[in-house]
């Protein structure tokens, strides 16, 4: 047989994520989702000592936005680009 | 009684020792990155030095990366918060350092082998047996912590972090054991195309299954809590979950597009390479909205700054990946420059970069006491994010020289005048990154042993 290995290797992929996805949902890892999106923050110290807010940080923040706006047209540029030439 | 900064500094051996690593390793893969970017210059540069050939310090560098600075640096983050989010203690803290020590002795015998030249010469699978071998040892170990762990939990519901953190340690002990061939240590390969084809399958699941999944079971842990929000959604995060193990475990054959391999799984790469919009996408709206409103607050937080910021990279590599699986696209990206600009955005920009955000976000918690320079780490910040940015500026275009060149019918040497300037660049920008590297090796080692800071 030409390709048994990546067979076997999505395979045993496929078999171990079916048995853990059959015990997530014996093991009702699917319920209380509401009260999970909270855990994070269950044992977190009090709101009063968080770090406080700099306009420094508020500009940090925008720049990285226009880094992030200049990627995205820069992205868009280069595949145009490429598929153009095609 | 609330807990001394020495009881603490005890009880969190496993992610110290992981922190330390990350930092360590990262000052040194970058200062080999440098000596590669030097040969890309001059090509003679160094070369009456054979441990220093550019054939061996590029595995080195790519190796050191992957598992001396990023994998241990998210492994850090995870042996602190998977035990906080199942409500119980690290299974064993004595296992976690020696599972620490094996994995820095394997990544000092990859450098020591590599730098011998003792390679098995294929890309990201370099490593010779015995070092596989290892490295497998110490993956297991993590498994074991962390699944005894999982098994020994006080909160019934896995949170999505634990989803992550685990499916990364298991799936990449399976992927590294299958994609190194570990059946026939005299090569660690198998022949021909199958080869090639298991090869990149492990090439990309490396980082697909290993990196990716750790990093988003950090941002999914670290973000709430910097912005004081809850999750957006904890169904959708476990969508996203479950769409990333069926959809990644089989694209990496869209790096043999040129190569005679099965038409259908071309197609099965590409097409899947395209769906990973789905999970990237779950995952990324899931996280902003959770951050909606608190860029300040994220900005005021280091970590969340450093794992934010990793979050837009993930959005622009992934953005880059599905684009690059197109035949006509990669007919001009592929084989050149831009596809390292893509891996350095991927592994620096996304994994590297939240990283560094789960060593800054734990090292207060396991030492009990402040980091020591947030201002060092400010510093660090922008030097990686310059360094990033500008690699990537710089290695597209040169790719895009390089690959219109080719395309056009030019021959290669000639290309190499062309894009000389831009390696230049190139290194000089590296610098930024290797600073950065060392500030935090500092900033590190400061706050772990030599911090004057008060008790938290």
């Amino acid at each position: 047989m030409y390709y048994p290995y990546f067979i076997a290797y999505m395979l045993s992929g496929f078999v171990i994520s079916l048995i853990v996805l059959f015990w997530a949902l014996r093991h009702g890892q699917f319920r209380d989702q509401k009260r999970l999106r909270f855990l994070p923050l269950a044992d977190e110290p009090d709101p009063g000592s968080a770090t406080r807010v700099t306009r420094m940080n508020r500009w940090e923040g925008f720049v990285l936005l226009g880094l992030a706006c200049a990627g995205l047209a820069t992205t868009a540029a280069v595949l145009f680009f490429t598929l153009y030439r095609w | 009684m609330a807990a001394t900064a020495d009881t603490i500094f005890d009880q969190h051996l496993t992610a110290r020792a992981f922190s330390l690593t990350s930092a360590f390793w990262f000052a040194f893969a970058t200062s080999i990155g440098m000596v590669a970017a030097g040969y890309l210059i001059a090509p003679d540069f160094m070369a009456n030095i054979p441990y220093l050939q550019f054939g061996r310090i590029r595995p080195i560098h790519v190796n050191l990366v992957l598992f001396g600075f990023v994998t241990p640096g998210l492994l850090a983050a995870a042996h602190y918060y998977v035990p906080r989010l199942l409500r119980t203690d690290l299974f064993s803290q004595k296992l976690g350092l020696m599972s620490v020590i094996l994995w820095n002795v394997a990544v000092v015998s990859a450098v020591v082998s590599l730098s011998t030249g003792h390679s098995q010469g294929r890309e990201y699978a370099e490593l010779i047996w015995p070092v596989d071998m290892l490295v497998i040892v110490s993956f297991a170990l993590v498994v074991l912590n962390l699944l005894m762990t999982v098994r020994r939990r006080k909160e019934p519901v896995l949170y999505v972090s634990i989803w992550y953190a685990c499916a990364a340690v298991i799936l990449t002990a399976l992927t590294f054991s299958l994609g190194n061939v570990i059946w026939r240590p005299d090569t660690g390969a198998l022949l021909g195309i199958p080869d090639a084809i298991l090869l990149w399958f492990y090439g990309h699941n490396v980082f697909g299954l290993l990196l990716t999944p750790l990093t988003l079971g950090l941002a999914y842990y670290v973000i709430p809590i910097v912005t004081r929000n809850p999750l957006y959604s904890h169904t959708l995060s476990l969508i996203g979950f479950w769409s990333l193990l069926v959809v990644y475990t089989h694209i990496g054959t869209h790096h043999l597009l040129q190569v005679p391999v099965p038409t259908w799984l071309k197609v099965v790469a590409t097409v899947d390479s395209v769906a990973m919009v789905i999970p990237v996408m779950v995952f990324l709206i899931n996280i902003w909205y959770t951050a909606k409103g608190k860029l300040g607050e994220i900005h005021a937080d280091i970590a969340g700054k450093f794992i934010f910021t990793g979050t837009i990279f993930y959005f622009f590599v992934s953005i880059q990946g599905s684009i690059m699986a197109l035949p006509q696209v990669q007919r001009i990206t592929h084989f050149n420059n831009w596809v390292i600009a893509h891996s350095h955005l991927g592994v620096l920009g996304f994994a590297g970069l939240s990283a560094l955000g789960g060593l800054y976000y734990i090292l207060p918690k396991i030492t009990g006491k402040p980091l020591y320079s947030r201002f060092l780490a400010d510093l660090q910040y922008w030097l990686v994010l310059i360094g990033i940015v500008g690699f990537t500026v710089v290695l597209t275009i040169a790719g895009l020289v390089q690959g219109n060149s080719w395309f056009a019918g030019e021959t290669l040497y000639r290309t190499l005048p062309e894009i000389h300037s831009y390696y230049v660049v190139r290194l000089s920008i590296g610098l930024f990154i290797a600073l950065a590297a060392y500030i935090g090796l500092y900033n590190v080692i400061r706050t772990i042993y030599f911090n004057p800071g008060e008790e938290a």
